[in-house]
């Protein structure tokens, strides 16, 4: 009965991981492995999110059109100065603000979604990496959902996206990438130090207004430290140039971010599959 | 590995720490090393660590079920991480051939917003099976949780035991080579019990089943292996089954408190076994059994009956002994001493309670009843599954 095709699993306690190529290829077979999985997840997150409520999908883009209006009302009346941004001021915020959500949402869903798996991790074998990626999905599509908004100011504005905007999503990729690669981290810590998501809440508060969102980019010393210092900024920045058809304000940072976020998320992949059975242990 | 072994665990010892800010010390340490690649000497305790599982080999084939039994935090649960992969162990060696199946805790991964339907795919493809697997197999799924009706209903709104139920029927029908299960079959009325144990016997015939449990019954009825943990060492490892249960028995010294309550002031006092009034009195197989006690009786009840119960380890009761009518006198206030012989005990071995009651036998109302009121310890050289050992008369026709 025994067929030499049966899989064999061994555990032990010696463990060697950059000793030998197959850490990877374990590591994309798992992943290939869980693409269903990772489907059903983000299927019953999406379906589980509103379903005990009215306005629905609505709450999705409400908060965001209300802080788009109160800043644009704010910067009417000169109440802040908000710079001469090179887009309406409406698109810039309305737009910026959604890239941003994108991520702040994507990394907010990583670092929590082991701890919102519960007992799942502790008491189930399967690969868990699969729990940070399919809770970005939440977060990809309420950025959909905001773009509805964001194309009705378009239209309201006779503003006409140039064709470069056809290169925004890999932009986009770049920043889920920074997202998830920071989450992986952030999971596993928030996993054992509950500060981890009540810190996050706090700094992703100060990250949006550290960000050229709701004001333009800063163009003075020493204001321009915050396209460097905010990893962040340099992508957003891409969008933004790339939406309405400018040459790449700062190209070599750009490439340079997005190189980054690329290692930051295989890194960070790496370091949750060695770290994940032992804190499982400790959970 | 040959002759159809599934699992294979050689000197298997997983350690943890009492303290939770040393475990999440060492835990880095243990991470940087695992990241470097640096040897550890993962045999060495540190301080404050202990073994939780130590040194504990077995083997299962396809076809055999192996029960592990223990105390609470014997470290039963611990290896049966281990052996799903859920944790590494820091000692030895898992062989594992196969798809292996954990049902460790039933229906974790359940959304209580989502309904039965949904949560069984969700839960399939955690447990590692396609959509299109879980879609051959729903019916059946929903058939053997009996929960037809209430498919497309949140299971927040499921009673505890269809929880169990459902998160049972899934795992199921998974067809594993290995099946691992953690007491998860306290739950769930007696016949669903009866038809998961029915599922697992047709699972043993094709793969291989560790079985954790406190029921001694259920341990008796599907293991073909037995494994007594105490304090995270193999006590017992073998395939006479009884023996590994009367080792569990035999490793809790606890003693329950007799207790005695009474609605008038009826009493009963001075209960002792074959005229001794020490608990633990030892009773061989097959010999007499005598229980004298005394009884307080300050009212008048037309017709007071005593009731003598003998139970087990797990309180299930084994016999009773009730007075014959007009044993006592109707009416009268009286204070008795009472002797009761049952002649040749057949009790398997094993630790046995005792509970004395006195009932109107008029009315069935209980006027007094006193609990555990002694302990005696039959001693055997034959140990049996049952509790009652007889012999019969065998004869060839």
């Amino acid at each position: 009965m025994i067929s030499p095709n049966d899989k064999l699993t061994i555990y032990s306690a010696k463990r060697n991981y950059l000793g030998s190529g197959n850490v990877w290829k374990d590591m994309f077979k798992d992943i290939m492995n869980s693409r269903d999985l990772i489907w059903r997840l983000i299927l019953r997150d999406i379906s589980v999110r509103y379903r005990q409520s009215i306005l629905g999908y609505i709450w999705a883009v409400l908060p965001q059109i209300v802080t788009v209006a109160i800043f644009a009302f704010l910067a009417r009346y000169r109440v802040f100065d908000m710079g001469q941004t090179s887009m309406p001021y409406v698109i810039h915020a309305l737009w910026s603000l959604s890239v941003w959500q994108l991520f702040s949402s994507c990394l907010l869903g990583c670092t929590n979604s082991l701890v919102n798996a519960g007992s799942l991790v502790t008491k189930i074998n399967f690969t868990k990496e699969a729990l940070v990626i399919a809770s970005i999905g939440q977060g990809c599509v309420d950025f959909l959902i905001r773009l509805i908004p964001v194309f009705a100011v378009f239209l309201w504005h006779g503003f006409i996206p140039s064709w470069k905007a056809v290169a925004i999503p890999i932009v986009l990729l770049f920043v889920i990438l920074m997202a998830i690669g920071m989450g992986f981290f952030l999971a596993i810590i928030n996993l054992v130090l509950r500060d981890v998501g009540n810190a996050l809440g706090m700094l992703l508060t100060f990250g949006m207004f550290l960000s050229p969102i709701l004001y333009a980019p800063p163009i003075r010393e020493p204001f321009v430290l915050i396209n460097y210092a905010n990893p962040f900024s340099p992508l957003l920045i891409a969008t933004q140039d790339l939406l309405m058809g400018a040459d790449l304000k700062q190209p070599i940072l750009f490439l340079f971010i997005g190189f980054l976020s690329i290692i930051l998320f295989f890194v960070g992949w790496f370091i949750f599959h060695v770290v994940m059975p032992r804190v499982t242990e400790r959970a | 590995m040959t002759d159809n072994v599934l699992i294979k665990v050689e000197n298997v010892g997983k350690k943890f720490c009492h303290s939770l800010r040393r475990s999440m010390l060492y835990g880095i340490g243990d991470i940087a090393r695992d990241v470097l690649n640096v040897d550890t000497n993962p045999e060495d305790l540190r301080q404050d660590e202990f073994w939780a599982i130590e040194n504990v080999s077995f083997e299962v084939k396809r076809g055999e079920c192996l029960s592990v039994i223990g105390r609470n935090g014997a470290g039963k649960s611990t290896l049966l991480k281990m052996l799903n992969g859920i944790f590494p162990p820091d000692q030895g060696k898992i062989t594992i051939r196969g798809k292996v199946a954990a049902l460790i805790e039933v229906g974790a991964g359940f959304h209580p917003m989502l309904t039965g339907r949904e949560n069984i795919y969700i839960n399939g493809s955690i447990l590692g099976m396609g959509k299109k697997e879980i879609d051959s197999k729903f019916d059946d799924i929903v058939a053997f949780a009996e929960l037809e009706e209430f498919i497309d209903s949140p299971v927040k709104h499921y009673s505890s035991g269809m929880y169990v139920r459902l998160g049972f029927a899934i795992a199921a029908q998974l067809n594993p080579d290995v099946l691992l299960l953690d007491e998860v079959l306290a739950v769930g009325d007696a016949s669903f019990r009866a038809k998961c144990f029915n599922q697992i016997s047709n699972i043993m015939k094709k793969s291989a089943v560790v079985f954790v449990s406190h029921s001694m019954p259920h341990v008796a009825h599907v293991s073909s292996k037995l494994m007594h943990i105490q304090s995270g060492k193999a006590n017992y490892y073998g395939e006479k089954i009884q023996i590994g249960i009367a080792k569990y028995f035999s490793s809790s010294n606890i003693d329950i408190n007799a207790s005695q309550f009474s609605f008038d002031s009826t009493r009963i006092s001075d209960v002792c076994i074959n005229h001794d009034f020490n608990r633990g009195v030892e009773v061989t197989y097959g010999s007499d059994l005598k229980i004298t006690f005394s009884i307080h009786i300050k009212d008048c009840h037309d017709n007071p009956e005593i009731q003598i119960i003998i139970s087990d380890e797990v309180f299930n009761n084994v016999i009773q002994i009730t007075s014959p009518s007009r044993f006592l006198k109707p009416c009268r206030i009286q204070e008795q001493i009472v002797e009761v012989v049952l002649e040749r005990l057949l009790l398997n071995s094993g630790r046995y309670y005792l509970t004395i009651g006195v009932l109107d036998g008029k009315n069935g109302i209980i006027l007094a009843r006193y609990m555990n009121c002694a302990q005696f310890n039959v001693i055997s050289r034959k140990i049996g599954y049952a509790s009652i050992m007889l012999n019969g008369n065998w004869s060839l026709i």
